[in-house]
């Protein structure tokens, strides 16, 4: 009996914990957007008072950029045999760096828990060929937009002919990344999705012949199939985003919520595309196409 | 064949793996250095004849077997930055800690049940044979109980053990670059090269190898016990 009674005291006692929990979660929460709001204003008004709560100056005392990426040619990735970070979006992100006067660190990153890398202050900000959709531009301060993108399908070539000009996924299996403009594209398209980890199991599930296709970024698969890879029996066409008469996706780079970083990157970035830098870098790696210069 | 092994991409993949692994062996062997004796401490918490101690202990025990690994971790590592309790170091080292704390609270919650079994296990009279002999309580479980324990307890120990030899790459749920993310890695691209699969199926090779060595190690132990029979 008395260890039933003292059971249920520390189950009671659990719960109560946990209660509590949610509470100070909604506060922070709370505490998270007044302190967003502040820093709108104070920036709108040109002085800021309430240094505390700037992220900017966060960054500034620490001293470094903690930039969370993934591999992802032609963004951010390491030449063969060369142990640093190259890329559009690293080039970019060292010069960044080197404008608020701090040193840049690249930290890869689990995509599924950007959100929760910026919260935490893992990282300070996601530059990761990112596109901007409505779930990111929730949950992040984002920039203005600096590069466009596509989505694309990619199956196996011996099928090609079943693909070619589809103008609807009705009835496939398409594998996607959890969470990507490609699963919001494929479910656009009435396709049956299978959410995987990230754009490379997709491949894996098409390469296999469980799922029909994968729906990924166009930069992604262009390096990711064809000639010297595991996956030269899968081939890539269509620009779903034509097909849905949607507009290009466009990528920027993701900063915790309500942060002042924001306003320093948009005030860097039109600087550099003032001066050339942005074409130049973007040229070096074959983005002149994509990238957004007005 | 030999062209494969000598290809620069074989001794790119290799390496990467390597590098993967060593930080896998650093997990692994933080772990038990950390787990063997917290475990021990746990176990004495959750035997304690001080009822609000043991239930706490047993509570927390509850709590930690009664949960997944790979949410612990999770947890761990963003939630005292979201609340802004604290900031684990940047970069990979922070990881690493991160990950190494939660799996020493994991693992020392499963093997303090395992001390508690092998404790308990010794019969009792050995014990009150003991104390007639006159010996303080520490004595009666240095020289009596602790040695009959620790027989009784490798091979469930073993078991254990090898479990987190491949629970080390749960680590990477943080982006922690241990073995299998640096086998994942190719797939994607990584030091230029992209879209290979064979080498996250490689990684097996390593995790045969390791634990197959840990195998014969705890079997070398568990003979070297058998004279206590």
């Amino acid at each position: 009996m008395k260890r039933i009674a003292s059971l249920l005291l520390v189950l009671a006692m659990m719960l109560a914990l946990a209660a509590c929990g949610n509470t100070t979660n909604n506060n922070g929460g709370s505490a998270n957007n007044g302190g967003a709001g502040n820093n709108v204003s104070d920036n709108a008004g040109g002085e800021g008072g309430d240094t505390a709560e700037s992220d900017l100056q966060y960054v500034k005392d620490k001293g470094t950029l903690v930039v969370g990426i993934t591999y992802f040619a032609p963004m951010d990735y390491k030449a063969e045999g060369s142990e640093e970070w190259i890329g559009f979006d690293a080039d970019m992100a060292k010069a960044f760096a080197e404008s608020l006067g701090v040193s840049v660190e690249f930290q890869e990153i689990t995509w599924d828990y950007k959100v929760e890398e910026l919260n935490s202050k893992a990282i300070d900000c996601v530059w990761n060929g990112m596109t901007l959709s409505d779930d990111v531009m929730a949950a992040m301060g984002t920039s203005t937009p600096y590069c466009t993108n596509y989505q694309t399908l990619v199956y196996a070539a011996d099928k090609a002919a079943d693909f070619e000009g589809l103008t609807s996924l009705e009835g496939l299996n398409i594998a996607v990344e959890s969470g990507s403009a490609g699963e919001d594209a494929a479910e656009a398209l009435g396709a049956t999705t299978v959410p995987v980890q990230a754009q490379a199991n997709a491949l894996m599930e098409v390469s296999a012949g469980t799922s029909d296709a994968a729906v990924i970024d166009v930069l992604m698969a262009a390096e990711m199939t064809g000639e010297g890879t595991s996956y030269d029996d899968l081939v890539y066409s269509l620009n779903l985003n034509d097909t849905q008469g949607l507009e290009s996706e466009e990528y920027g780079v993701g900063f915790r919520q309500g942060s002042d970083l924001v306003d320093a990157f948009n005030t860097f970035w039109a600087e550099k595309v003032a001066d050339g830098t942005v074409l130049e870098t973007a040229t070096t790696y074959g983005l002149q196409d994509a990238v957004i210069l007005d | 064949m030999m062209d494969f092994f000598t290809s620069s991409t074989f001794q790119t993949v290799l390496s990467a793996l390597n590098s993967g692994f060593l930080k896998t062996l650093q997990l692994f062997f933080i772990t038990l250095l950390g787990a063997l004796p917290l475990g021990l401490i746990i176990s004495f918490g959750s035997m304690s004849r001080f009822l609000p101690l043991r239930w706490v202990t047993r509570t927390f025990v509850w709590i930690i077997r009664g949960t997944p690994l790979v949410l612990q971790i999770i947890a761990l590592f963003y939630v005292p930055g979201m609340k802004d309790w604290f900031n684990w170091p940047s970069g990979e080292s922070g990881r690493m800690i991160a990950v190494c704390v939660a799996f020493i609270i994991n693992y020392a919650c499963y093997f303090s049940e395992i001390y508690r079994g092998g404790i308990q296990g010794v019969p009792k009279g050995q014990q009150e044979a003991g104390q007639v002999l006159g010996m303080t309580k520490l004595q009666i479980f240095r020289h009596i109980t602790l040695l009959q324990m620790i027989k009784r307890i490798v091979p469930p120990m073993s078991n254990e053990v090898i479990t987190l030899v491949k629970d080390t790459s749960l680590a990477r749920v943080i982006a922690l670059q241990e073995v299998i993310w640096m086998g994942e890695s190719f797939m994607k691209g990584n030091s230029g090269i992209a879209g290979l699969v064979w080498p996250l199926f490689f990684t097996a090779v390593y995790y045969l190898i390791f634990s197959g060595v840990v195998t014969v190690l705890l079997g070398k132990l568990e003979k070297k016990m058998e004279f206590f029979q």
